[in-house]
């Protein structure tokens, strides 16, 4: 039987070159017409630790969320299979290293020990000895389990043999087997596979044919496993596509957008955007140069968001990119944006918290951090994206509303959308404008706080014949201190109810997006990541007979109260339940806040790992066939 | 547009006490800019917070009046993005050496072409008096409740560890002594730093100008004194002589250059090995909107541009 989805998962310690199995075995599904998402989930480590690669291929359409259990397990070791064996489905395959068949759980020592006595127990309970070939056995006679099990120091001896390498390098070349072996299991056309070591490695031939050895040893040595779990040709009608993470995304998105100053200080998931950032500080084109982007690895978050700042007032488009430790300490910062009316961008991914919490590890937990830190009231945008090509679009849109409305705009994604690699459709440019707000050439008695606009207009330092002050203190139309009550209702109020204007304003569709079928019988709210768990959900649910929606609140401040009641008008309270990764399910005291809407079902998860689609299916049913209130799911390694 | 004499001055009433050191750095300062015929609206003073932020708003020229301990990162944001704008730093003791610390030292290790000037008072002037970082251990000024059992910092010596290329002290009431030195200041290309003794009147009644007037001596007056590096081997010599000067404190306090060094290249040389055209094409003129609001990349270059993130899908089935 031909598979129209695969789920699989590539495990191995981290640094031993996951990250390059995912990215050459998804170029080479890309290629051959496949849509992927692949998640990477790994411990805040360089080396060691366990990591892996949750992916989902399908041959029809582009995936948007995980599955378990799994069709496919590679490991790279036996902790891999000890983490793992138990997410394989039935009927599965798992890939492994025959040298590890006589290690025993005892005998991995980056194991955490929690996962080490939940694992015993599970196999003492199924009688089972706690070595990787007993519970391979196990699972080819009760689970019909395919163990292929490959000699990689056989292959990496021939490899080194053929092409006089070093002892040393050959871990490197283990990537490429656990892909290659993949790709003949999912029964896929080789040249893909060529295509993908072509791709990923460029202009370095030599390790393209030293792969390219492997594949032909592998090829002949796995014959007989040759599309055992046969994916299908895909339908998938496109003739090209994008294949990057949520960091790309952004960076690409900000790259179009103008931005011409970015800040950050290292942090995970963040810093990965600011790297490609690097890449393209300036872009040689037809001549000419777009550009340059000044990216500043600055001394802390204190000084790349004041210093983002400082460049926005000279009119450079300017973000800075962190996560919640570093928008903690830019808070101080924030408030001085709005008190100024500065336009920034705050790329903001949120990690598992509080403190440094699970630094690598995903999260939605930030939501009341990015909508209400920073003292005094003014002014700030919050928007949320779904995916990776509504994080394109949005990235302009916050360089877009900030400028537009001076004021600080927070994009508030997460580590499973920034760390996510996957297939999607190129970005549509014709779609694509930029919007610089209400500016000005300055003058003699200009007035950067002009009272006479609801938004002054704005001059940039360094305007010929123009002087202007900026203070965190209030201040007067020309931005000298100034501390009457008659001048402060002025000031202050301009500055907050430039959210009323903002509220009418901006587009729908940047505020709230709405899925499924209409007059609907239940309605899932969440915003940013779990867009696409929850669409999915849509469509498992309705094959059980439910009709739903999803309702992706992507605008979190100012809340935008009247499409919302528009939405909720028509749905039943008590058939209302919001997602979201974190404990409390914020997104619903924020509805309650701002619109007096109840809602009292809730799904949360706050393990640091992506809802997946076999969890989140069953949470909904259960709280909309019983009295149950809250959900919280646990699933994922 | 280089405005008439005195008109560097803006018409505000200058909330100083009587009597601070604060008024002979702003006429130092505007006088400075005055020789130097600085544009205004090429200028910008950047400050923190204290009394002595609130110079931005006395000076003529461009004014952004920043957070406690952050004007050093607002200006470097503004001079990469604006490279042809002389941008001034104006900060306490406070501010610079203790909640700006950090930013203080950055500054000194990119050399970006930026003036600081600490109004070094030896007190937090704005919040009545607590001990700064340059008080002197086992100092009691009038409003500290005990002795002042922190060490101080050296900003000189500070400044010098950090990679500051010009470094100088100077006194708020000899105004055109620190006049000259300000002007050198601007002049000069790289990161500059000036640490200004100024009397607080109404807080520090140890570091007075009876004090100062007592002890400062004029560096330049020292027979032979050199500050300038002549070449790299000559460095490391400058450089001690310069601690040397700066240790000085009890009996003597020197004002003066204690150290300038131009043969380190500032951050803006630096950048533009790396970004072609830079400072000519900077963030701030750089183009990013085409035609009809349209961004500069657009459908007919997108994909050549992200050519590595676009898989072109195989041909046939
Ligand atoms: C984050 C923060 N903490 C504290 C303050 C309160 N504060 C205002 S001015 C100041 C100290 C000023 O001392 P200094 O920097 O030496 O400037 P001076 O007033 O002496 O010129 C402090 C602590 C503040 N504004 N911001
Ligand atoms: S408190 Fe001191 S530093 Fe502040 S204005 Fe008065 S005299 Fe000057
Ligand atoms: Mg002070």
């Amino acid at each position: 039987m031909e598979l129209n989805e695969v789920s699989l998962i590539l495990g191995g310690a981290q640094g031993s070159g996951l990250e390059a199995s995912m990215l050459i075995l998804s170029r080479a599904l890309a290629y051959g017409g496949y849509g992927v998402i692949a998640d990477r989930e790994y411990y805040s480590n360089i080396t060691g630790r366990h990591s892996y690669i949750h992916m989902n291929v399908s041959a029809t359409n582009i995936p948007r969320s995980l599955r378990y259990p799994v069709n496919l397990l590679a490991a790279m070791d036996s902790e891999s299979i000890f983490t793992h064996f138990n997410d394989v489905a039935n009927g599965g395959v798992i890939i492994y290293d025959r040298g590890v068949d006589g290690k025993r759980i005892s005998d991995v020592p980056s194991m955490e020990d929690a996962l080490k006595l939940r694992v015993l127990k599970h196999l003492q309970d199924l009688n089972i000895e706690s070595d990787v070939a007993s519970i391979l056995t196990y699972l080819e006679k009760e689970r019909r389990i395919t163990r292929v099990g490959v000699d990689f120091t056989r292959w990496l001896r021939m490899l080194a043999s053929k092409f006089e390498l070093q002892p040393r390098v050959l871990s490197r070349y283990v990537s490429g087997i656990i892909v290659v072996t993949t790709a003949l299991i999912l029964g896929l056309d080789l040249e893909y596979v060529k295509y993908g070591f072509e791709a990923q490695f460029g202009n370095r031939k030599e390790i393209v044919k030293e792969n390219l050895y492997l594949m032909d040893l592998i090829k002949e040595d796995l014959n007989q496993y040759g599309g055992l779990l046969q994916i299908k040709k895909p339908t998938i009608n496109s003739d090209k596509v994008m294949l990057a993470t949520g960091n790309d995304f952004v960076a690409i998105g900000k790259i179009v957008a103008g931005v011409r100053y970015q800040s950050y200080y290292p942090i995970t998931p963040a810093a990965d955007e600011s790297f490609l950032l690097e890449k393209f500080e300036v872009i040689e084109y037809d001549g000419d140069v777009i550009g340059p982007i000044i990216v500043m690895q600055t001394e802390d978050e204190i000084a790349a968001i004041t210093s983002a700042m400082g460049a926005s007032l000279t009119g450079s488009r300017s973000s800075t990119a962190t996560s919640g430790p570093g928008f903690d300490l830019m808070v101080e910062g924030l408030s001085w944006a709005g008190m100024n009316e500065v336009p920034i961008v705050i790329t903001y991914y949120q990690r598992g918290g509080p403190s440094t919490g699970q630094p690598t590890r995903g999260s939605q937990s930030d939501l009341f951090n990015a909508a209400f830190s920073a003292h005094g009231e003014f002014a700030r945008v919050v928007l949320s994206s779904g995916d990776h090509l509504e994080a394109f679009y949005d990235t302009v849109n916050a360089f877009n509303i900030a400028e537009r409305y001076q004021v600080p705009v927070i994009h508030l994604l997460d580590k499973f959308l920034a760390n996510s690699l996957a297939t999607v459709p190129v970005p549509d440019l014709s779609k694509v404008t930029i919007d610089r707000g209400f500016t000005s050439n300055g003058g003699k008695d200009y007035k950067r706080f002009d009272l006479n606009h609801k938004i002054s207009p704005r001059a940039f330092l360094g305007t010929l014949n123009t002087v202007m002050w900026y203070s965190g203190d209030e201040h007067d139309e020309y931005g000298h201190i100034v501390e009457d009550p008659e001048n402060r209702i002025s000031m202050y109020s301009k500055r907050i109810e430039k959210l009323q204007i903002i509220e009418s304003e901006v587009p729908e569709e940047i505020k709230l997006r709405l899925y499924g079928e209409g007059s609907p019988d239940y309605l899932i709210v969440g915003w940013g990541s779990v867009k696409g768990v929850a669409l999915d959900a849509l469509d498992e649910l309705r094959k059980a007979g439910y009709r739903g929606m999803y309702l992706d609140m992507k605008m979190l401040y100012p809340f935008p109260k009247k499409e919302f009641l528009k939405v909720i008008s028509g749905v039943d309270p008590s058939r209302v339940i919001a997602v979201e990764h974190s404990y409390n399910v914020s997104i619903s005291d924020l509805i309650s806040m701002s619109t007096n809407v109840k809602i009292v079902k809730k799904v949360a998860k706050f393990t640091g790992r992506p809802m997946v689609l076999n969890e989140f299916v069953e949470a909904i049913i259960k709280l909309l066939t019983s009295k149950e209130e809250y959900k919280v799911l646990r699933y994922g390694a | 547009m280089v405005p008439e004499v005195n008109s560097y001055k803006t018409d505000l009433w200058v909330d100083w006490c009587p009597g601070c050191g604060n008024f002979g750095i702003l006429t130092a300062v505007t006088k400075a800019l005055e020789e130097l015929k600085l544009e205004p609206s090429r200028t910008v003073i950047v400050s923190g917070i204290g009394c002595s932020g609130k110079i931005a708003h006395f000076v003529n020229v461009n004014g952004v009046h920043t957070l406690h301990g952050r004007a050093i990162p607002f200006a470097m944001g503004i001079k990469l993005a604006n490279p042809d704008l002389t941008v001034i730093v104006h900060g306490g003791d406070g501010d610079l050496l203790s909640i700006g610390g950090a930013h203080f030292v950055a500054l000194g290790r990119r050399n970006l072409d930026v003036v600081v000037v600490m109004h070094d008072n030896g007190v937090y002037g704005l919040t009545k008096g607590q001990a700064s970082p340059t008080l002197q251990l086992g100092v009691k000024t009038k409003s500290l409740a005990k002795t002042n059992i922190q060490q101080p910092v050296n900003p000189i010596l500070l400044a010098l560890a950090s990679g500051y290329t010009f470094v100088a002290r100077g006194y708020a009431l000899d105004v055109n002594h620190l006049k000259e030195i300000f002007k050198k200041a601007i002049t000069h290309r790289g990161a500059a730093f000036v640490d200004v003794l100024q009397p607080c009147v109404t807080f520090n009644d140890v570091l007075t100008a009876d004090y100062y007037r007592k002890r400062i001596h004029k560096l330049e007056d020292e027979g032979g004194w050199d500050p300038l590096v002549k070449d790299i081997d000559d460095r490391r010599s400058k450089l001690f002589k310069a601690i040397e000067k700066g240790l000085e404190w009890d009996s003597k306090i020197y004002t003066g250059i204690f150290y300038l060094d131009n043969s380190v290249m500032a951050f803006e040389e630096r950048l533009s090995e790396r970004l072609s055209r830079y400072p000519l094409r900077n963030p701030s003129n750089s183009k990013i909107v085409a035609d009809n609001s349209r961004p500069i990349i657009g459908s007919d270059n997108f994909e050549k541009i992200f050519k590595d993130f676009v898989v072109y899908v195989r041909k046939g089935g």
